[in-house]
């Protein structure tokens, strides 16, 4: 089930995060801070939104969680992605290119 | 697949480690806040500022915690959780209620579970063979629409070899025919349900012998060997399941067979088969002898419609080809499910049909005391919406409360069912086929888990409804002293009203089907069943003139014996006691001609002894009864009954008048005498003519009689004593007993079924709906009490109090009455074909019927009637 293109916000998140954890499996608190790397701080994943999205994720299926000991010595959750997911990043990585391309085409033009 | 076990599987968590899920996410949210202060102390903020500024940075903690607790269902979960608590808290508040509530839907849970757990076993299951679907049966069918075009059902040998041979969608197709028989194992004869098949029989059905093998070539050819199959059942309750029966040889018709397997438990095709053995007869027979019935398996991907177009088109060919015997003879083509069931089914839906209507009245009745409750709660809905609660949060409540007690309900309603089911078994007439399957199984489960899902959103959803809908200021104003509401008095009376009209459904259904059912018992059988032993008896062995002799003498033996017993009143014997034909055919008087055109009248043919009339109570109009000199050697003479006489001698006397009845003989006999006339196909139907010959003349049809012995006290009391006595002499005879009133009550066990359960719901759903009635009617007296006390301190007397309860309970009666009669003269029509000597619109049962409804909701309304005219203003008044 791939997030209606209409709902943004949420569904951006989302893409971040399968994509964040297709990588490697990693905590929350990773997640959002690779996130702000990678886009070079454009973008930032607050908790308020990105606890939620993993929750509702793994609820999904869509990724898999386990508590392992982190790199500073404490117990965290980390987050993996599941076969399902793998699929539904593919998916929702090619509606945002249609969307974000589609979206580019309108703004170059006016 | 595994994505959506995965949702169940934390869900599951979820539900059933609901701390633990909470202290993980908290455990995971201070991992990040450590994280965040880690940072601020990284980029050189006070160690005394990190903590807040962590926080700040981070936002709503206690909001996102909620979102993901959302996420996971947790809230949905707890608020369940706390729904079923609360629940539990307000039935244990009001036992009284919750167990009247709980024990009415179980009463109609119950009911309609056992109920369709009959349905389920005897109409829904597949039958237990190899893709039941495709099995079918064949018989012969006119193809002019009429009855008169079509030969019989069943089918003769060469047609159906040219059946077999010309058609190309079956895998296999078998003939089969079924007699109850003598069988010897051992020293010991007994009656078994023998089965003569061809070849393909067991392939039909796909099934190979558990142990042994299957019929050899050699057996199954004309003029081979023979061999049998036997049932699992009859090996074990004939050979203790051992397997050294294979091998050892059964006697049927005097010839020893081997038995070659023994076929899987369960399997007892037709019927209730012991002992299938192969038709080895090398003679042909005629293409108009109708003696087999037709069972076959379709090819696979074969539909039942492309093989009926392929049989019709075959028959079309023998009509052709065999005008004189085949024309107007085609073929039917139905689902062995279906021909199975035939019957019966109309019988069960309908039953089904009358036991949801008992579930329809419980939940009425049901949602009344729910609705009652709803009142006396406003109060309490109030406050939790003044407190914040949302209507839809009220209203899930509500219905968890519902569904909680449906629950409980459907439990104790499984218990009821299954006492209920086993009570049904008994019950239901004994040829029912697959009536020993019934039982609880997964589906009868689905249906009780689905019934009280379903009745507790149709009992709980509409007081839910009105309870939401409360007027906070008006509730939490008046407090407790609340002001019956006008629309819920309606909606209440609405529901009463509803359970009077369908009690009077199944009040009118369950007269007519009695009012029937008593014609039936009061039909002039034309003989008295009472006191009469029926003892079936089979000489066995092959139909040569030695063994007729034989079995002539055994008879007569046994006869003279029986009849110089005490007790016994008189003795005779005869191939078909009154509820069998035993033979059917044309008869001549006077002449017969060379060729019979086959239009000659029909009588029903019987063999008899001397003194059956007697024993029977069949009386002796004109003439005389045979006598033991009416010997092979004497004249030939036969006894006509009163139906004969009127088809063939109206207004002549026929004593000394002669009739042929071409029947093992054609000779003609001397009518000596007429007797009155019986019902030979049971009560439901009109008496044929009939004519009775001496067993000593027609020998050949002699080897298995029923002896009749009419005795001063009860008959099976004799039973012992006489098999004791034919034991000695003949212990290769076997011998069945029964007694004429068992067989009279076997005749009517259909009707008998389905009217004693109408009667049952009906009563049941009358007993709720005077329930209803009397506790709106109580409620409502308790309501206004306030208002009667105010009444009465004005003057009312007590009279017109009583009257003013009362009137209302004679309104929902009328209104009741009103719309019962307009369902039950729509309703009772699918009852017609059930009806004996009853129209569907009997006038006087519906009389009846609104007599007693009118009566009862008087009745239930009384006694709070009664209540309220005794009200004392004083003290009410100082209540209110």
């Amino acid at each position: 089930m791939v997030s209606k293109p209409t709902d943004l916000v949420q569904g951006t998140v989302d893409l971040l995060i399968l994509k964040i954890v297709a990588l490697e499996p990693m905590h929350g608190w990773a997640i959002a801070n690779r996130i702000r790397q990678m886009s070079s701080e454009v973008l930032q994943v607050g908790q308020s939104a990105l606890y939620p999205a993993l929750h509702k994720l793994e609820q999904q299926g869509w990724i898999e969680a386990e508590w392992k000991i982190s790199d500073t010595n404490r117990r965290a959750k980390y987050y993996s992605l599941t076969r399902a997911g793998r699929k539904a990043l593919t998916d929702e990585a090619a509606n945002w290119e249609r969307l974000s391309g589609a979206i580019s085409a309108i703004v170059r033009t006016a | 697949m595994s994505r959506f076990l995965t949702q169940i599987r934390l869900t599951c968590r979820t539900v059933i480690f609901r701390n633990r899920v909470d202290q993980e996410l908290d455990e995971e949210l201070e991992y990040h806040l450590e994280r965040q202060m880690q940072e601020g102390l990284n980029t050189g903020i006070a160690p005394t500022e990190a903590a807040p500024a962590a926080l700040r940075a981070m936002g709503a903690i206690a909001k996102s915690k909620e979102e993901c607790r959302d996420m996971r269902h947790v809230n949905f979960i707890t608020d369940f959780l706390q729904d079923i608590r609360y629940a539990r808290r307000s039935m244990r508040r009001s036992p009284g209620f919750a167990c009247l509530a709980i024990l009415i839907m179980a009463l109609g849970i119950g009911a309609n579970t056992a109920v369709f757990s009959v349905v389920n076993a005897v109409l829904l299951k597949p039958l237990s063979y190899r893709d039941p679907d495709r099995i079918v049966t064949l018989a012969g069918s006119s193809t002019t629409g009429g009855k008169s075009g079509a030969r019989s059902k069943q089918v003769s040998l060469p047609d159906f070899q040219d059946w077999h041979d010309q058609s190309s969608s079956f895998e296999a197709m078998a003939y089969y025919v079924l007699r109850e028989t003598s069988v010897m194992v051992g020293s010991a004869a007994e009656y078994a349900q023998v089965t003569l098949v061809s070849p393909e029989f067991l392939r039909v059905f796909a099934i190979e012998p558990l142990i042994g093998r299957s019929f050899s070539s050699d057996e199954l050819g004309p003029g081979g060997s023979g061999a049998v199959m036997i049932s699992h059942a009859y090996w074990q309750s004939h050979f203790g399941g051992n397997p050294s029966a294979l091998g050892q040889a059964v006697r049927i018709y005097g010839r020893p067979l081997p038995i070659a397997g023994v076929l899987p438990p369960g399997f007892s095709f037709p019927s209730k088969t012991d002992i299938w053995y192969p038709n080895n007869r090398a003679a042909t027979e005629p293409r108009a002898a109708d003696n087999y019935l037709v069972a076959a398996r379709l090819k696979s991907g074969i539909a039942i419609e492309q093989a009926r177009t392929e049989m019709t088109s075959i028959a079309q060919r023998l009509e052709q080809q065999y005008p004189q015997t085949n024309e107007g003879q085609g073929t039917a083509l139905t689902r062995m499910r279906d021909e199975m069931v035939g019957d019966v089914r109309l019988t069960l839906y309908l039953l089904l049909g009358a036991v949801s209507v008992v579930l329809l009245i419980a939940c009425a009745n049901t949602a009344t005391l729910l609705l009652g409750k709803a009142t006396a709660r406003t109060c309490e809905v109030a406050l939790r919406v003044a407190l914040g609660a949302s209507r839809r949060r009220i209203v899930r409540q509500l219905i968890t409360e519902s569904s909680l007690l449906a629950f409980l309900a459907g439990g104790l309603g499984l218990l009821l069912a299954y006492w209920g089911s086993q009570a049904l078994v008994v019950l239901a007439p004994a040829n029912l086929p697959r009536i020993t399957d019934v039982g609880i199984d997964r589906w009868v489960l689905a249906f009780t888990l689905g019934i009280s899902m379903g009745t507790s959103l149709l009992f709980g959803l509409v007081p839910a409804l009105y309870a939401s809908k409360v007027d906070l200021n008006d509730a939490l104003k008046q407090g407790t002293r609340s002001v019956i509401g006008g629309g819920l008095a309606r909606m209440r009376g609405m529901l009463v009203v509803a359970e009077i009209a369908l009690a009077v459904v199944l009040l009118s259904g369950a007269g007519l089907l009695l009012k029937s059912f008593a014609a039936l018992q009061n039909v002039a059988l034309g003989y008295r069943p009472e006191n009469v032993l029926v003892m079936k008896a089979t000489v066995p062995g092959l139909f040569t003139p030695e063994q007729a002799q034989r079995s002539n003498q055994f008879f007569k033996d046994t006869l003279a014996q029986i009849a110089a017993l005490p007790g016994v009143l008189a003795a005779g014997a005869t191939m078909a006691p009154p509820g069998e034909v035993g033979s059917r055919g044309g008869y001549f008087i006077d002449h017969m001609p060379a060729q019979p055109d086959g239009k000659e009248p029909e009588a029903v043919k019987s063999i008899v002894a001397p003194r059956t009339f007697a024993a029977l109570g069949i009386p002796v109009r004109s003439g005389r009864d045979f006598r033991d000199s009416d010997s092979h050697d004497a004249p030939f003479t036969a006894v006509i009954n009163e139906a004969l006489v009127r088809q063939a001698f109206a207004g002549q006397n026929p004593i000394g008048r002669s009739i042929f009845c071409p029947f093992d003989t054609s000779v003609a006999m001397t009518i000596i005498g007429v007797v009155g006339d019986v019902h030979q196909y049971g009560p439901a139907r009109d008496p044929m003519p009939e004519c009775y010959m001496p067993y000593q003349q027609h020998q050949y049809n002699g080897n298995t009689l029923s002896i009749v012995a009419r005795t001063a006290a009860d008959p099976t009391a004799l039973a012992e004593t006489v098999r004791r006595l034919a034991r000695e002499r003949a212990p290769e005879v076997p011998m069945k007993f029964t007694t004429m009133e068992a067989k009279l009550s076997e005749n009517v066990a259909v009707p008998r079924f389905r009217s004693l359960l109408f009667g049952l719901f009906a009563v049941l759903a009358v007993c709720l709906a005077m329930a209803g009635v009397y506790g709106v009617t109580a409620y409502a007296v308790g309501q206004r009490s306030t208002e009667i006390g105010l009444r009465m301190a004005l003057g009312a007397s007590t009279g017109s109090v009583f009257r003013l309860v009362l009137r209302q309970g004679l309104v929902f009666a009328v209104l009741g009455l009103a719309l019962g009669s307009v369902a039950s003269i729509a309703g009772t029509q699918l009852l017609t074909t059930m009806l004996f000597q009853v129209q569907p619109n009997d006038p006087l049962v519906y009389l009846f019927v609104a007599v007693l409804l009118g009566a009862v909701t008087l009745a239930a309304s009384y006694i709070p009637a009664l209540r309220a005219s005794r009200i004392d203003p004083v003290t009410t008044l100082r209540q209110g």
